[in-house]
């Protein structure tokens, strides 16, 4: 049944990719002037949906309504014109050209007949657009000199300068700051307000039920359950999406720090990143380190790992000083370091599963001959092992490629990697970010039975809720330097907050 | 400003302008070698001679920054301009007409790229390397191992003189203008940028990038063949060897200027008539200085190294220094 | 019956997947052979075997250094230029006429031959000497693009054009003739029916194979090629394989020009030019990506044998010379578009499911 005041009718859209059903008959509707909440574990059929929506991809059945009229649109381009604008959460933009570029690449104002740009009448359409959505940077910026935040707020200024009434948000909050969070989401009250539909996708569940009218849980591409946002409670996320009831997010803690120390860090400083940073790692422990985007959490981590140096301090692992090390003196001293984005850093996407799970421990007397000649044997079998133990499916290790994976996977496939290099001293660098429910469970798992063997993790989050529920310190880096650390059972979380708010400015450090 | 904050944007500021720095030094290296170099004299016969290489290193700027890669100019000049010094031999045609054919087989040569690339999807490294070979062989078998010389009345127009500037180096000026205006005051040349950068998320932005790859191959057809007319044009003949070589001036000549090989990044100017220039000016500083001819392509290749590496450099420095800092109080 | 399709529709699928260049290659030939009977001839088949040789040798170099994401240039100069000093070690005779003018007359070379002129060790410190400047030549390579950052292509040109030009400028343009005889049998001879040419392109491929499929730094050439940033991150040695890599590419060029050397019987500075299209050609049609991680030492066999037969049975069509050229040109596209559809193919058909 259609009924007015509706934006959007999915009929029965199926869709399948090399005979996995992706989207098994989705029939769903969303009004105007509201904030959808789509939530499901990876693998759901959300992303799948939208690009359907999106005019991506063309569903094998089904038909969809789009303000009162049927809608079938060939491309990307038909979508746009009518209104539907779709926020990846790897940004459309081009770094190398500016603000202004950047919002008209498509459509500049222009002279008749000369075909050339009206470039005053573009700048000043662009700061009209940026007031819009409260970004406040001069419009000939290269794109690729601002924040990921702020390039999202400009993303959605072109979505707004095409008169989107529909717009889909996939994951917008990973790499924004506590601020620029909240700015996006005054901008999608502002918006609703005004009219417009936002499906907001995303893996956090308290934000999802913070900011929508309604919620619709999809699992196994089959829509599970739909309502207002007051049938629902985070618990009945999680089940519905699961598909089982989930009593607690996080596995019991069974690890524990002994008195050994595995990692020594004195008076750490490298200039303009990390000032004179001190801390100490144990054996068995869990530390973890929060703090607000840019506060130089990755970038001491890359120091600790020898991908960045040090000009001052101390650093000594397992008893033996380290310094003007590489990463590969760092993994024989028994140090890993899983970094922050996996496609980038912490995966050979076209390589094999098994060919990255074995590079980082490839010249372990386990696997080669006097690390020149490889076992191939004993790579298969580890492989094989470990992936069993971190559940990592996959349907050929020695031939799928690693893109084919799922993000959980995909991470899976990186601890996977380090794990070959038994490390005593690991570095995990936001592991759990894009990932769902169900992955990350089995990710806070690995580290504590990591850690009940006796490995020492420093556990980089900007996730307070996920270091509360698995460390046994937290440490707060804020500008650069530690200002605060914290026991478990005394893990306050607005002293923590303060503590990573600690030595900003007022008035922000806009560069 | 704090003290150390205002070296940082001297020295900002001097990485950026590395081409035009590098440009000033050899030019004054050159001219204390060589007394005679300073004479007006020879930095125009330099800029004139160097006026077809910019001319095509244009040309190929328009394709290396959509992020693809033109190996056949060299053969498209090549053809060309025996095209249209057959139609002049054989047909008696006026000059203005064989120059029609000269620019309208250049289109042609590389609408066949264009059509190669964007419809068939091979690789452009591979199919301006095929047309590269056919479009040599056609032009041979054209020739048939003959040279072929071209009129008085075109080789005036070399050593003409527009209100007292040679004619070559105002088609390079006209053809400098004209480009920068396209890539920069355009919204094709604005989406040829985005195009480079991201193709995929230029497609998914609407811009047609069929088109903007396919434009760019054909101009970089038409300024290549309108380069190969200045140089016969200068030279006075064509023969087997012509245009051999000049893609990879043409590249150098571009990527000496800042054009990057990954496509997005760069300007015409002043780059390109940086780059080009600076290959002309070794060669001609070469021999005013009287250096064994045999030791030429060796200096030569020693100073692009040499700028090639400063510029390297230049890059990994400007990220590093571009990069956003923790302040630190 | 359907188990019977089933399994020749695998097999189809798996040879034109990663036997593609090969099948083409062969029907090309099998073709050829139909119009021109000559071409199954002993002596053209052994005219094809003496070209693949010393072009097989190139492209397994240019291989490495593609896989690890760059692309060598400079193999065509780095054949003139040891060609040249390899020979002016060796040399028997030269002819004052000729060499008066050049820089080295007196010093190195002589009317009665080059520095170590009928000497029992001339032609293996000759050999010595080649090598070691072409893995000098590739050591700068790969130093300029590994440690100075420099782009590959440009890097590559210009040490293309520096050694081009020195070879020239030793020679003053001129050949170096009067070879010893032992040297110039590598070229001509072999070991009972199997020519030298033929073992020395062998054990570079069977080198190749080795160090790509048994060895951790064939894992880290991979790597490095696919994504130096997670390389780095690994623990792999990143420079070093790079440099490794132009290393290899510049031996393997001195190997080609050592078996060409000894066919042509002279040392020249203009050794190579054009082969440098035949060598890129040959890798990218067999399939090596030009974007780095992804090549197969079959597949740069296949592309020589492809280019091999292709440029013999040009030689055979009674074509126009210059023609030669042009349909040399529009079947290396033809070969590009199939390839392009062959990939389409293998992404649509369930057989390559994995992914």
């Amino acid at each position: 049944m259609i009924l007015s005041g509706e934006l959007i009718h999915f009929g029965n859209i199926t869709k399948e990719f090399f005979g996995i059903r992706a989207l098994a008959g989705i029939t769903l509707s969303m009004p105007s002037g509201q904030i959808v909440g789509l939530v499901g574990e990876n693998g759901a059929g959300k992303s799948t949906l939208m690009n359907v929506l999106g005019g991506v991809f063309a569903p094998d059945a089904g038909s969809m309504i789009w303000q009162g009229r049927p809608y079938s649109p060939e491309g990307p381009a038909d979508a746009t014109r009518e209104g539907i604008a779709f926020i990846h959460q790897e940004l459309n933009l081009f770094g190398n050209l500016s603000i202004a570029d950047n919002l008209f690449i498509d459509g500049f104002p222009r002279v008749r007949r000369l075909g050339v740009l009206k470039r005053g009448t573009a700048n000043r359409l662009a700061r009209q657009r940026l007031e819009a959505v409260a970004l406040e940077c001069p419009v000939n910026t290269p794109v690729e000199n601002l924040t990921p935040g702020e390039q999202q707020l400009v993303e959605i200024a072109r979505a707004l300068g095409r008169n989107a009434r529909l717009i889909i948000l996939d994951e917008p909050t990973s790499s924004l700051t506590q601020n620029e969070r909240e700015r996006l989401f005054g901008l999608m009250n502002e918006l609703r307000k005004g009219g417009c539909t936002l499906v907001f996708i995303s893996h956090n569940l308290d934000e999802v039920l913070r900011m929508s009218d309604r919620i619709v849980v999809m699992r196994d591409g089959c829509v599970v359950s739909t309502g207002e946002k007051r049938e629902y409670t985070v618990e009945r996320m999680i089940t519905d999406m699961v598909g089982r009831q989930i009593n607690n997010l996080y596995p019991e803690k069974t690890s524990r720090a002994s008195e050994e120390v595995l990692l020594r860090v004195e008076g750490l400083s490298r200039s303009g990143t990390v000032d004179d940073v001190s801390f100490v790692l144990h054996r068995g422990e869990i530390l973890g380190l929060f703090g607000l985007m840019g506060s130089g959490r990755t970038e001491l981590a890359r120091i600790l790992f020898g991908l960045d140096s040090f000009s001052a301090g101390n650093l000594e692992a397992i008893g033996r000083p380290l310094g003007g090390h590489k990463p590969a003196k760092s993994i024989s001293r028994g140090l890993a370091f899983v970094t922050e984005n996996r496609r980038d850093e912490g995966l050979l996407m076209e390589g094999t599963i098994e060919s990255n799970v074995a590079l980082a421990a490839l010249r372990r007397r386990a696997f080669s001959r006097w690390s020149v000649w490889i076992r191939g044997g004993a790579i298969r079998e580890r492989t094989l092992r470990t992936a069993g133990e971190l559940r990592l499916h996959a349907a050929d290790l020695r031939r799928q490629p690693a893109r084919n994976l799922s993000g959980g996977n995909q991470q899976k496939a990186v601890i996977a990697k380090w794990l070959l290099t038994e490390p005593k001293i690991l570095i995990l660098d936001e592991p759990t970010r894009g990932i769902d429910i169900g992955a990350k469970y089995e990710i806070y798992t690995i580290m504590n039975n990591l850690a009940a063997e006796g490995a020492g993790i420093l556990f980089i989050s900007s996730e307070l809720e996920e270091l509360a529920a698995t460390c046994d310190r937290i440490l707060v880096m804020s500008n650069g330097r530690i200002h605060g650390e914290f026991s478990r059972g005394a893990f306050d979380e607005k002293a923590i907050l303060e503590a990573a708010f600690e030595g900003l400015r007022i008035g922000g450090t806009k560069r | 400003m704090s003290g150390s904050g205002k070296k940082h944007t001297i020295v900002l500021a001097a990485l950026r302008n590395t081409p035009l720095i590098l440009f000033v030094l050899l030019f004054v290296c050159f001219g204390i070698l060589t007394p005679d170099f300073f004479r007006y004299q020879s930095i125009e016969n330099a800029v004139k001679q160097a006026s077809y290489i910019g001319i095509v290193a244009t040309g190929m700027a328009f394709v290396l920054l959509t992020g693809g890669i033109d190996l056949s100019v060299g053969s498209n000049m090549y053809l060309s301009t025996v095209a249209a010094g057959l139609c002049i031999q054989r047909f008696g045609l006026p000059g203005w007409a064989a120059f029609t054919v000269c620019i309208g087989v250049g289109i042609v040569f590389a609408a066949t790229n264009a059509l190669i690339i964007t419809r068939l999807r091979v690789i452009p490294f591979i199919a301006t390397l095929a047309t590269m070979v056919a479009g040599r062989g056609l032009g041979r078998m054209l020739l048939q191992s003959r040279a072929i010389s071209y009129p008085e009345a075109i080789t005036s127009i070399g050593s003409a003189r527009l209100w007292g500037v040679p004619y070559p180096i105002v088609l390079f000026a006209a053809i400098l203008a004209a480009a920068w205006i396209m890539l920069h005051r355009t919204q094709w040349g604005r989406q040829i940028y985005a195009v480079g950068y991201n193709m995929e998320a230029a497609r998914k932005a609407g811009i047609n990038t069929v088109r903007i790859s396919a434009t760019a191959y054909v101009l970089c057809g038409a300024f290549a063949s309108l380069g190969g007319f200045v140089s016969v044009a200068q030279l006075g003949n064509v023969n087997t060897g012509f245009g051999r070589g000049s893609e990879f001036d043409a590249i150098a000549a571009a990527v000496l200027g800042g054009i990057s090989l990954f496509g997005g990044i760069g300007s015409i100017f002043p780059g390109v008539l940086l780059g080009a220039v600076m290959i002309q000016l070794v060669s001609t500083g070469l021999v005013s200085a009287r250096v064994d001819l045999y030791l030429h392509s060796m200096i030569s290749a020693t100073i692009i190294f040499a700028a090639v590496a400063i510029d390297s450099r230049r890059t990994i420095l400007l990220e590093k220094l571009q990069q956003r800092r923790i302040q630190i109080e | 019956m359907s188990h019977l399709r089933k399994r020749i529709t695998t097999a189809c699928g798996w040879l034109l997947a990663d036997h593609f260049i090969l099948v083409l290659t062969v029907v090309f030939f099998l073709v050829m052979w139909r119009i021109y009977p000559s071409m199954g001839g002993a002596r053209n088949l052994a005219n094809i075997s003496s070209n693949m040789w010393p072009l097989l040798t190139l492209v397994i170099g240019q291989m490495f250094v593609l896989l690890v994401g760059g692309i060598d240039l400079s193999q065509t100069s780095i054949m003139a230029v040891t060609s040249v000093t390899g020979s002016m070690i060796m040399t028997l005779r030269l002819d004052p006429a000729r060499f008066q003018d050049n820089p080295l007359w007196g010093v190195v070379l002589s009317e009665s031959g080059g520095l170590l002129a009928g000497h029992v060790l001339a032609v293996p410190t000759a050999v010595i000497l080649m090598l070691t400047i072409g893995a000098c030549i590739g050591l700068i390579n790969g130093l300029a693009v590994a440690r100075l950052r420099m782009p590959p292509f440009m890097v590559t040109l210009v040490t293309m054009s520096f050694f081009s030009g020195f070879a020239i400028y030793l020679t003053r343009s001129e050949n170096i003739m009067h070879l010893p005889e032992s040297f110039i049998v590598i070229g001509r001879g072999g070991l009972g029916p199997v020519p030298y040419a033929m073992m020395i392109a062998f054990l570079t491929a069977v080198a190749a194979w080795t160090i790509l499929n048994r060895m951790v730094l064939g894992r880290w050439i991979y790597a490095v090629g696919i994504n130096r940033k997670t390389a780095v991150v690994s623990g792999v040695p990143c420079a070093g394989v790079i440099v490794a890599a132009y290393v290899f590419s510049g031996l393997c060029a001195t190997s080609a020009a050592i078996l060409y050397s000894a066919r042509l019987e002279a040392g020249r500075p203009t050794l190579g030019q054009h082969l440098l299209l035949d060598v890129i050609g040959a890798a990218v049609i067999g399939g090596i990506s030009l974007f780095g991680g992804k090549g197969k030492v079959r597949w740069a066999v296949y592309g020589v044998a492809f280019f091999v037969v292709l440029d013999n049975s040009l030689n055979k069509m009674p074509l126009n010379f210059y023609a030669v050229d042009i349909i040399k040109g529009a079947v290396i596209l033809m070969a590009a578009v199939l390839d392009v559809l062959r990939n389409l193919l293998s992404q649509r058909s369930p057989a390559r499911a994995g992914a």
